[in-house]
């Protein structure tokens, strides 16, 4: 893509006492995608989005939107962005449409049109008028949508948008975001640790964890089969044996998991067979991008 | 940037829809009610001039004091305990505005406080004491408006001193339990530490917040304690004042919101 990125994050570091969070992110987020962030918990994601809208400082390197430093530019750089960082947190005393007209005064050239006009995208009209305390989690997670959208900004960040929600609301949520995504050109970045998630709703995912970048890859169907790897699987009656033998390879399951084409196959059954190694079953198995997942981050994912 | 002033609409929005607000104005008016009358019932069938009568009730300042101690001390620590301070920062305006803007929220709320307890304390007064019967306390040269006003005016400085500490506690340590506490302590205990303390045994205590809060001191051209006069105690006050604006505004632009 040739297009300036929205999102420039630029050899960005945190460290907090001699702890190290975030170390050396480098990332460019595209426009116009559903861009995801995935990683277990723990992985730094809420810290990298917390330092992308200026709540957190920035040990070390830089991150720009639209070309503007987040650091040095702050007002012009935020004025792009819409964001939920962690859970929607509302004023419950004022009412939804309180809470609106509340950050709507806070962006110019927000009317009072506009704010009808969100409140209505994300369904909310019956209750709009009624106190924060009274909403339920998935409306408020509405109303987080909605105040993060009122000024039409170029990037919407959303922090693990679909914890706590029923499967409805996570549907619900997936279609706003294409929507937005588009038919209004958001750049929308969103975190989360589960893969499936991701898989459903974006078309970029970079995988973070402990604090670095380990993989971004792209999830558009032409690249999907590309995406999974394919290996060929033996099943034998001693794989540790098997494996010493063969020089090469992985044990999953008690299965030797190898890396190779039809005709080496062939060989290294002989090989086995002749070494007195029982081979039960040949077959070709292909690995998802969710094994390779948690392959990546050793499965200690939690949640 | 937009429009400075609709953020202070956004402050005062969140101080004015709180039922909290409103049960402190109804407190105010409820005491000064209920003081008035038992003071009325109390003098018998003696009557005292109505201006004497707002001068008795002025003690009940002291309520309009901790209530603006109160709102100062969840101004900035509420949108941490709310969780909303992440929202509230992610706009196009620098932290220093966002603080500043409920810097002047904080301020306008004082004043109204002030007014309306003494708007209330004198028309109440005045109900109940409509005779035009010569003041006790005040001698024929001076006018009782004057020297009312001059007292609102000593009184004001000192709630605006605790309210900016209670502020300033309030952004420090993002808790309003403590600022509360704190800014109560310093004004229940100023009385106790300027007796216990007198500056002329104590040249240091001549620089302490405690001994300079109280400007009525010095009414009438008179010279304070140990040497002190007005010019210095407004010189020390506005050290404070000015020391506890820019903690609270240090601590509120750098600190790291993860809350
Ligand atoms: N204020 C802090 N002080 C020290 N460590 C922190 C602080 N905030 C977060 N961390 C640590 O940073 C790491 C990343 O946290 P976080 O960004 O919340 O991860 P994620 O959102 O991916 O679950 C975690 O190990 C967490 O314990
Ligand atoms: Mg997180």
């Amino acid at each position: 893509m040739d297009l300036e990125p929205v999102v420039r994050m630029k050899g960005v570091s945190k460290r907090i006492g001699s702890k190290t969070i975030i170390d050396n992110l480098t990332l460019d987020i595209p426009p116009g995608q559903v861009y995801g962030f995935l990683g277990p918990n723990g992985a730094g994601k809420t810290t990298t989005i917390r330092m992308m809208v200026g709540l957190m400082a920035i040990t070390a390197g830089d991150i720009e939107i639209q070309g503007a430093s987040i650091t040095k530019q702050f007002e012009t750089a935020i004025s792009h962005v819409g964001a939920i960082v962690e859970n929607p947190e509302m004023y419950k005393f004022l009412s939804g449409y309180q809470n609106l007209l509340h950050y709507a005064r806070m962006s110019p050239g927000v009317s009072k049109q506009r704010i009808a006009e969100v409140i209505e995208l994300v369904g909310l009209q019956q209750r709009i008028h009624d106190k924060v305390k009274t909403y339920s989690l998935g409306m408020r997670q509405r109303l987080g949508v909605a105040q993060a959208i009122l000024h039409r900004p170029k990037l919407l960040v959303l922090d693990e948008p679909t914890n706590g929600l029923d499967p409805q609301g996570i549907r619900e949520l997936r279609s706003y975001l294409r929507q937005l995504a588009e038919e209004e050109g958001t750049t929308i970045f969103v975190s989360s640790h589960l893969l499936s998630e991701m898989e459903l709703m974006c078309d970029t995912v970079a995988v973070i964890q402990q604090g670095r970048l380990i993989d971004v890859r792209s999830l558009h169907d032409q690249d999907a089969v590309a995406n999974e790897q394919k290996k060929t699987m033996f099943e034998v009656s001693d794989p540790e044996r098997a494996r010493e033998l063969i020089g090469q390879g992985q044990i999953m399951d008690s299965h030797l998991l190898l890396d190779i084409d039809r005709d080496t196959a062939a060989a290294i059954n002989e090989r086995l067979v002749l070494s007195g190694i029982s081979v039960y079953r040949i077959a070709v198995v292909t690995r998802t991008l969710e094994d390779q997942f948690i392959e990546l981050t050793g499965g200690g994912q939690i949640g | 940037m937009g429009n400075f002033m609709r953020l202070v609409q956004n402050e005062n929005m969140k101080i004015y829809r709180r039922i909290r607000t409103w049960v402190m104005f109804g407190v105010i008016l409820l005491m000064v009610l209920f003081f008035s009358i038992l003071f009325r019932l109390g003098g018998g069938s003696s009557t005292i001039s109505s201006w004497d009568a707002i001068s008795q009730l002025s003690f009940l300042y002291y309520l309009a004091t901790i209530f603006a101690a109160v709102v100062a001390a969840d101004i900035v620590a509420g949108e941490f305990t709310w969780g909303t301070i992440k929202l509230l920062l992610i706009r196009p305006w620098t932290r220093t505005k966002v603080l500043a803007s409920k810097l002047l929220a904080l301020i306008l709320f004082t004043l109204l406080i002030t007014v309306v307890f003494f708007l209330a304390s004198s028309l109440i007064s005045f109900a109940m004491y409509p005779e035009n019967t010569t003041s006790l306390m005040y001698s024929d040269d001076v006018s009782p408006l004057a020297y009312m006003l001059e007292d609102i005016l000593y009184r004001y400085i000192d709630l605006l001193v605790i309210a900016l500490f209670s502020f300033m506690i309030s952004a420090v340590f993002r808790s309003s339990g403590i600022a509360i506490g704190l800014s109560m302590f310093i004004l229940f205990t100023g009385g106790i530490f300027t007796m216990l303390f007198n500056p002329v045994r104590y040249p240091w205590a001549k620089y302490t917040l405690f001994v300079n809060m109280d400007l009525s001191q010095y009414r009438g051209g008179q010279e304070g304690v140990a040497g002190m006069t007005l010019g210095f105690s407004i010189t020390v006050l506005l050290s404070y004042v000015l020391l506890f604006l820019l903690v609270s505004w240090l601590v509120f632009k750098k600190r790291d919101v993860a809350a």
